[in-house]
């Protein structure tokens, strides 16, 4: 488990390191996600990493169409990658604490960043998604990818109305 | 030990009995354990399809947030804070609340919390609260602007929805609790369920093994008790076995014991009928003479009977010329026949294709006897017929018999009972017929001996047609004519040159006596060393020859005869022997005997001794003298020595054998006296074989007997009574 951590850690470095040059640009609109980790790779504003929604939008991202127990029937979720926001902000560790705008937070290990392809959606069927529909940010698994994934240990740790993501070694 | 037997097999029964019953109840257990991992897979399957989110949970998220957006406006409106960023992070408050009332309804929970009519009355009254708020909320976000008076308004209604997500909170609690409690009370019900199931399977289990364990128990008693049964039946089997074999031998005993006073009886009425009798009284012999055969005859069947049925049936097979044996045998019958009216026809090839078969002729001889006296006895006025046919199979050639009459016949269940010992038609058969059954009997157990088959064809009123067939072979040698009874006077005998060597004086006068009767030459030497130089001397046609002799006995004699005769022909020899052993015949035939024949010899059998030698033909002297199976009693010896020496030689013999058994028993007395009991042996035998000789049956027996055990003075004595018994009486 150790090891594993370290690879993915190194390879998460390696991956950044090329990007490591650049600094994150500076939210223009409203931020709608702050990542804050100890030594922060391309931080913007206070050793933070804050995002509007075009800059997330900018990010490699995944659509996909899936069944979750908080909607009804399929609907299609679409979002940058969790790892490409982590690259992004040039955050390495091994835990992130996702936190809501209701303070209700989730530790979710990297691995689900480094391994899932887990999302930030940003849209549900094209449409930004407001507080009031668990916007503006919802961490979704791929739940369509590995039936697996879809149980209570995952559902604990897909969290919505996200506003920050606290990266920890 | 039946008893054992018979409680192990009901042991088995019951054990089998248990074990099916035990069978159908462990499939039973097994049907019910399938339908219990059926039931908890489903049990599973659905658990899986049950991954939802946690509704207490949810509702605790709900009531938080509830509580926090009225303390927010609480604080706003206690504080007069009603700057843009408390009224913005209100209005996030209360969109996260309206989020969470979404999730509520949206959410797919657990099944039980959904259809609950009263989580669904709380929501809905909780969702009326939120929704109402709507457009004071979205105005507070468009203006930007708070109005405390609507506020406090709203802050009531939150009051109220925040005591409404309570006790929905409480609600959920206690309704989760309770499902939480019953799964698991349906968990330990299917545990105990299959814990229940699995234990009756285990007991099952073990009941079938116990049961199998009692079963080969039992089986191995049921085994151990069989084989002790068998070994009584095989002891029980030994015993009855043995129990035949002893009723065998005295039937043989008593048989003999019997036959011995019947030839006296049938002696004397045949002596008596050649004299003059007064009509009644030789009607009166006549039956006597019959009833006498007819007894022999039923003593002959049952001795016979015990013999087949002690396995003692011996087949000879000897070259026979067929036409002679069926002539005799219609000739043997013809009589009788005619005495019932009845006409008897042999219907023969004319010539048989084999003339000469090999075969046992007494035994085929008796078969058909007793087959034409059967047709004989059960036909009056009719005619019975002897049909012989050679049949030819591809394997050998068959001789088939057919003995028709034209009789009363038997009916079909008769059919069935024939050929079973002890058997007759029925009961009235053997009133009016007499008989003993056995005959067919007998000739079933001969024929089938032969490799034949015997079989019957037959209707009430209608006759019966009993047949036989039997295979044969052709035999190379053309037989000699057989001995017939039935021949004329001694004129036509041809006249021999004969030797008698005999020790006994009595004895030397008997034979010599018929020997001259029929017309031969007789000289006579008394012991092997003169007969050895009479031979020398001059040559003979037949030399009878006593076995046991002083100086050289005949065997002795013979061997010395048949040295000195090397280039010439043989002469032939018989001996003459009171004891007809078989071991005393392969002696005779090992020295080079011709013939063998045991005494007394009678005047019939010297007389087929005689025809039987042809002296044209010295080599077919085949001559097997048949030895008497009848004992002579005094009177028919008597008899015979009368017709041919006339009466008052025989008185002759008698006085003479008188006198010498006198001297004998004088010389017996000395040597025992002497203690030299090879003499007394010696003075014994031919004290027997004298008084045989002279028809003295009695005193030849306990001469006879006192050789077969130590010679006591007693027995002795007893021997001198019985002669002196016998001598009185004769002379009366």
């Amino acid at each position: 488990m150790q090891i594993r951590v370290v690879l993915t850690s190194l390879a998460l470095s390696a991956i950044c390191f090329p990007i490591g040059a650049f600094a994150l640009d500076q939210p223009k609109g409203e931020v709608v996600l702050t990542v804050s980790a100890h030594d922060l790779g391309h931080p913007n504003i206070n050793g933070t990493a804050q995002f509007d929604l075009p800059m997330l939008e900018a990010l490699a991202s995944r659509t996909a169409e899936m069944e979750t127990p908080w909607t009804e029937g399929k609907v299609k979720f679409s979002g940058p990658l969790l790892r490409s926001i982590l690259e992004a902000a040039g955050a390495h560790g091994s835990q992130l604490k996702v936190i809501a705008l209701n303070d209700y937070s989730a530790n979710v290990p990297m691995e689900d960043a480094a391994k899932l392809d887990t999302i930030l959606a940003t849209r549900i069927n094209g449409d930004t998604m407001s507080v009031r529909d668990k916007g503006p940010l919802f961490l979704i698994y791929p739940f369509d990818k590995d039936a697996s994934l879809f149980n209570e240990k995952y559902f604990s740790r897909s969290v919505w109305q996200i506003k920050t993501i606290e990266v920890s070694e | 030990m039946t008893f054992s037997a018979r409680s192990s097999g009901d042991i088995i029964r019951k054990a089998s009995k248990a074990t099916v019953v035990l069978q159908g109840f462990a499939v039973m257990l097994l049907v019910g354990l399938i339908f219990l991992f059926t039931d908890i897979s489903q049990r599973y399957l659905s658990f899986q399809d049950g991954v939802r989110e946690n509704a207490l949970w949810s509702v605790y998220q709900l009531d938080r947030e509830a509580r926090r957006l009225h303390e927010a406006l609480h604080v706003m409106l206690a504080e007069r804070d009603y700057s843009t960023v408390a009224v913005k992070a209100l209005v996030t408050r209360y969109d996260i609340l309206y989020s969470r009332i979404n999730i509520l309804e949206k959410t797919s929970f657990e099944r039980k919390f959904k259809l609950d009519s009263s989580v669904e009355r709380h929501i809905s009254e909780i969702r009326s609260v939120v929704l109402g708020k709507v457009g004071f909320f979205d105005a507070l976000n468009a203006r930007g602007t708070f109005e405390p008076e609507k506020s406090e308004a709203v802050d009531d209604d939150l009051e109220k929805l925040v005591s409404a997500t309570e006790s929905l909170l409480v609600y959920t609690n206690s309704n989760v609790s309770s499902e939480r409690a019953d799964a698991r009370e349906a968990l330990l019900a299917l545990q105990l369920k299959s814990g229940g199931l699995v234990i009756l399977l285990v007991g099952c289990v073990v009941v079938l093994i116990f049961t199998l364990r009692r079963q080969l128990k039992s089986v191995r008693l049921a085994g151990l008790s069989l084989e002790m049964i068998s070994n009584e039946l095989n002891e029980a089997y030994l015993d009855a076995e043995a129990g035949n074999r002893a009723k065998s031998q005295f039937m043989a005993t008593m048989g003999h014991e019997v036959r011995t006073p019947l030839n006296a009886i049938l002696g004397t009425a045949e002596l008596l009928e050649l004299s003059t009798l007064t009509p009644s009284v030789a009607s009166g012999m006549q039956t006597i003479r019959r009833s006498g055969h007819a007894l022999l005859e039923v003593i002959n069947e049952i001795l016979d009977f015990a013999k087949i049925e002690h396995g003692k049936l011996d087949i000879e097979m000897r070259p026979v010329d067929l036409s002679s044996v069926l002539s005799t045998t219609i000739e043997m019958v013809r009589d009788r026949a005619t005495e019932q009216g009845n006409q008897i026809a042999l219907v023969v090839p004319q010539r048989f294709k084999t003339p000469a078969v090999s075969t046992d002729p007494t035994r085929l001889r008796q078969v058909l006897l007793n087959l034409l006296s059967n047709a004989i006895k059960f036909t009056s006025n009719g005619t019975i017929t002897l049909c012989v046919r050679e049949l030819e199979t591809p394997q050998n050639s068959i001789l088939r018999f057919e003995i028709s009459d034209t009789g009363i016949g038997i009916d079909e269940d008769g059919l069935g009972r024939l050929f079973q010992p002890f058997s007759q038609v029925d009961a009235s058969i053997s009133r009016k017929y007499g008989g003993t059954g056995l005959g067919l009997t007998i000739c079933k157990q001969i024929v089938e001996a032969m490799m034949g088959r015997i079989g019957v064809e037959s209707a009430k009123g209608q006759g019966s047609t009993f047949w036989f067939e039997i295979p044969v072979v052709a035999a190379a040698v053309p037989v000699p004519p057989a001995n017939t009874v039935e021949r004329g006077p001694s004129g036509t005998l041809p006249m021999l040159n004969v030797l008698l060597v005999e020790d006994n004086l009595v004895n030397q006068q008997v034979a010599a006596g018929f020997l001259n009767h029929l017309g031969q030459k007789v000289t006579i030497v008394s012991d092997g060393c003169e007969a050895v130089e009479a031979v020398a001397r001059q040559p003979f046609d037949l030399i009878l020859m006593d076995m046991q002799m002083p100086r050289m006995d005949g065997i002795e004699a013979t061997r010395l005869i048949r040295d000195a005769e090397k280039s010439k022909p043989q002469t032939p020899i018989i001996a003459m022997t009171a004891n007809a052993s078989d071991d005393d015949r392969r002696l005779c035939a090992e020295a080079g005997m011709s013939g063998f024949q045991s005494k007394p010899v009678s005047l019939q059998q010297l007389r087929g001794i005689i025809e039987a030698l042809d002296p044209s033909e010295p080599e077919a002297m085949n001559i097997v003298g048949q030895a008497l199976d009848i004992d002579n009693s005094f009177a028919t010896r008597r008899a015979e020595i009368v017709e041919a020496l006339g009466e008052e030689t025989f008185d002759e013999l008698l006085s003479s054998f008188f006198d010498d058994a006198t001297t004998l028993l004088q010389g017996l007395h000395e040597a025992m006296a002497a203690n030299d009991y090879r003499s007394a042996d010696h003075l014994l035998h031919t004290i027997k074989g004298a008084a045989s000789s002279v028809g003295l049956q009695q005193i030849a027996d306990t001469s006879q007997q006192l050789r077969s055990g130590p010679v006591s003075k007693n027995g002795i004595e007893k021997l001198s009574e019985t002669v002196d018994e016998f001598r009185q009486r004769l002379a009366a």
